[in-house]
């Protein structure tokens, strides 16, 4: 052991017996070892983060946690009131929100890091079909799998049903397979579905289907800051991209879904 | 959520599965009878035909039937699918399906009536489809009844399985909302209309077996 | 008297086992023919042959001036069929159909074969009934009624086609002992009326009273064969002796 590594240890030592003796419970804002790092979540929002008996467990709670263990912090997982958020952000309550936190239309809103995961909805069509832009599927049949945001987005009651209502109809299909083959036996004429299956239905099916430039719905989740805290967001988002560069973000991605990785983040 | 609202929604549901239901036996029930003639008959290939149909449509899930018959046309024959064809394929799917397990019903009430009575309509000028429509038919009916009606109820929670066409028949209503809203309530209702569909079916064919009780 | 029914060496086998070696004899109108012999001598094989209910293996039947087979060789279906409704068969197990009453029992054949109306076809079976004392049973099912009463509808049910030769089964059979007598009673009628009939019967008692003529059938062949009171009284074979002398016994 060094003298580098003792005095990074007896200052971060302090730092702890400082925030404690000081009775402010609150996460500082600038990154140094031995501080706590507070997560402010919704703990109803599986699988991002919630409440498991006694336990909050969660994706974004388990990359929060390795994050502050490169770094030292101290790991706290805090649920929040959500329509509170802003008010626990701004007092310092929380280091930042976590949770599967939409980016978009709150761009200015907060210090984002870059998305790290991207629930875009988007439209597959049979390479070679007239249709090009999401004006083209009026009168047309669309397929959507299931209990999907997207589906819920086009029913009459959802976010897009305006786009929904101009298509001849919606075929609610079991799985994204019956969807593609929907699509590829020709009884539907587009597949409206996550971003991250249809580049992998792409990928499979070399050649058959076309995505459209549009999307039906944008939504990336980020890590948000309070506005001026680049100094955190930066170190979080370095770390983050480290734990992408050796594989870390993957394994933990692979345990909340079902072996896959879900992670856009470039390391 | 709105009680009504689901209410409705699942009724909806319900229509599409008494439509399956209706037409599945429509044309299961003689088509049955045809197989069963098939398995019959006096022509070895004939017999083989109806009884590798029976015995495939038996022997698969009728999940995979229903793929089979939706996407063979596309996937086989390159024939381009139509919106119209999904309910369509989903009918002659589960028609097919059913029309096995009759048929082997049929078969086992046909050959159940004594040599004795086609000799008797023999003897008596009968042709072999008068006594077949006349004299056995009748009997037939009577003493398969019971298997009948089993696979009839069968058949009423089968219709679920519609929706592996993306057919929305009630039970895929339940599982959505049920999903949509967080509750269980759905399919608790799902499963009481599910009870008095079936309910209603004994009744019925409680009824007919009283009326055919005035003889042994 | 005009010759009905010719039977010309009938042979029967069941897969190598021939259970008739040529069986022949003759039935004229009018005459009632009882044929008697040990079970298992194919009394009841020659009545499902010459019924049309068994093929022939060789041999010819000849009823009422048309070949049903000749030769071994059957006339086409249709001539088959025309031939079938010329006679009448009444079972061991009466063989009623079920589902339907006793007055549709002896009309439906009537009105579907024969195209009677169903007036007619009614006030016909009504007749029947009435001759066989059941008219007041014609709205029963056969599962109402007793054996004997099930036997004389079948046989109201084989008249009502109005055939020239009636053939019985071992009509009795199947009935308890003391119900024996009112089917024995119904044929014996018959008999006085003219009817033309083939009785294959263990009644032996019945058989010397009721038939002109009576055939002894053993091991496949036609053993004896006469006036009942030559087979009955002084028969030729030792065979029909020995069965005869069982019974007397």
């Amino acid at each position: 052991m060094n003298k580098q590594i003792a005095a990074f240890a007896a200052a971060g030592l302090c730092a702890v017996l400082a925030t404690s003796c000081s009775g402010n419970s609150g996460a500082k804002t600038l990154p140094e070892k031995g501080m706590k790092f507070v997560v402010g979540f919704d703990a109803d929002f599986p699988p991002y983060g919630y409440k498991d008996g006694d336990e909050y467990k969660g994706f974004d709670l388990d990359l929060a946690r390795e994050v502050c263990a490169r770094n030292g912090w101290t790991f706290v997982p805090k649920p929040i009131n959500w329509d509170a958020k802003d008010m626990e952000l701004d007092s310092g309550a929380i280091s930042c929100i976590w949770n599967g936190f939409t980016i978009n239309g709150r761009e200015d809103a907060y210090e984002w890091t870059e998305p790290y995961v991207d629930n875009s909805q988007v439209v597959l069509v049979k390479a070679g079909s007239p249709i090009k832009t999401l004006a083209d599927l009026a009168g047309k049949t669309v397929a959507v799998q299931t209990d999907t945001p997207v589906q819920k987005a086009l029913a009459p009651d959802g976010d897009c049903a305006e786009l929904g209502k101009t298509f001849a109809g919606v075929v609610v299909t079991p799985n994204y397979n019956n969807a593609a083959m929907e699509l590829d036996s020709g009884a539907v004429d587009a597949v409206a579905l996550d971003v991250g299956v249809a580049k992998q239905k792409m990928l499979d099916l070399p050649g058959k289907f076309e995505m459209l430039d549009q999307t039906v719905m944008t939504e990336k989740y980020g890590i948000g800051f309070k506005l001026g805290n680049t100094e955190l967001r930066d170190a979080v988002q370095k770390t983050f991209k480290e734990m992408v560069a050796d594989g870390t973000a993957a394994k933990i991605s692979a345990e909340w879904f079902e072996g896959k990785d879900v992670i856009v983040l470039a390391p | 959520m709105p009680l009504a609202g689901l209410l409705l929604d699942l009724l909806e549901g319900l229509c599409v599965s008494a439509e399956i239901f209706a037409l599945t036996l429509l044309f299961a029930l003689p088509l049955g009878l045809v197989v069963a003639f098939g398995r019959m008959s006096r022509w070895w290939a004939l017999r083989q035909v109806s009884r590798v149909f029976v015995s495939v449509m038996r022997g698969t899930p009728l999940m995979l039937q229903l793929f089979f018959f939706y996407f063979g046309p596309y996937y086989i024959f390159g024939i381009p699918l139509k919106p119209s064809y999904r309910f369509a394929a989903c009918i002659i799917a589960f028609s097919l399906n059913y029309s096995a397990y009759f048929a082997e019903i049929y078969r086992a009430g046909i050959e159940s009536i004594p040599a004795g009575q086609h000799e008797a309509a023999k003897m008596l000028g009968f042709t072999r489809p008068q006594t077949f429509f006349r004299i056995v038919l009748p009997q037939v009916v009577k003493r398969i009844l019971p298997p009948v009606t089993n696979e009839v109820i069968t058949l009423v929670k089968d219709t679920s399985l519609a929706f592996t066409l993306s057919v929305m028949e009630m039970f895929t209503v339940a599982k959505m909302a049920a999903s949509a809203h967080t509750t269980m309530l759905p399919f608790v209702v799902a499963g009481a209309f599910y009870y008095v569909f079936n309910y209603l079916v004994a009744w019925g064919m409680e009824r007919i077996e009283k009326m055919l009780s005035y003889y042994r | 008297m005009e010759e009905i029914l010719r039977v010309k060496d009938l042979r029967k086998s069941f897969g190598d086992n021939e259970v008739l070696h040529g069986v022949s004899f003759s039935l004229h109108r009018g005459d009632v023919l009882a044929v008697i012999g040990p079970s298992g001598g194919g009394k009841s094989t020659l009545l499902r042959c010459v019924t049309n209910l068994e093929p022939v293996s060789a041999g010819s039947i000849r009823i009422a001036g048309e070949d049903l087979v000749s030769g071994g060789a059957y006339a086409p279906r249709a001539v088959q069929r025309r031939i079938c409704l010329r006679i009448g068969l009444v079972f061991q197990n009466f063989n009623l159909f079920p589902h339907f009453s006793v007055l549709r029992n002896v009309t439906e054949a009537q009105r579907v074969v024969l195209g009677r109306s169903r007036e007619h076809a009614a006030a016909h079976a009504m007749d029947l009934l009435d001759k066989m004392g059941l008219s007041a049973k014609a709205d029963a099912y056969p599962c109402e009624l007793s054996g004997g009463q099930q036997q004389r509808v079948s046989i109201a049910r084989a008249l009502a086609l109005d055939p020239e030769v009636l053939f019985f089964d071992e009509p009795t059979s199947a009935l308890d002992p003391e119900l024996t007598g009112e089917i024995l009673k119904v044929i014996r009628g018959l008999a006085e009326e003219k009817m033309t009939m083939v009785i294959v019967t263990h009644e032996m008692a019945f058989a010397r009273d009721v038939s002109d003529r009576v055939l002894f059938l053993d091991g496949g062949v036609v053993a004896e064969e006469g006036p009942p009171a030559e087979v009955f009284g002084a028969p030729n074979n030792e065979r029909t002796r020995e069965f005869l002398r069982r019974f007397a016994g």
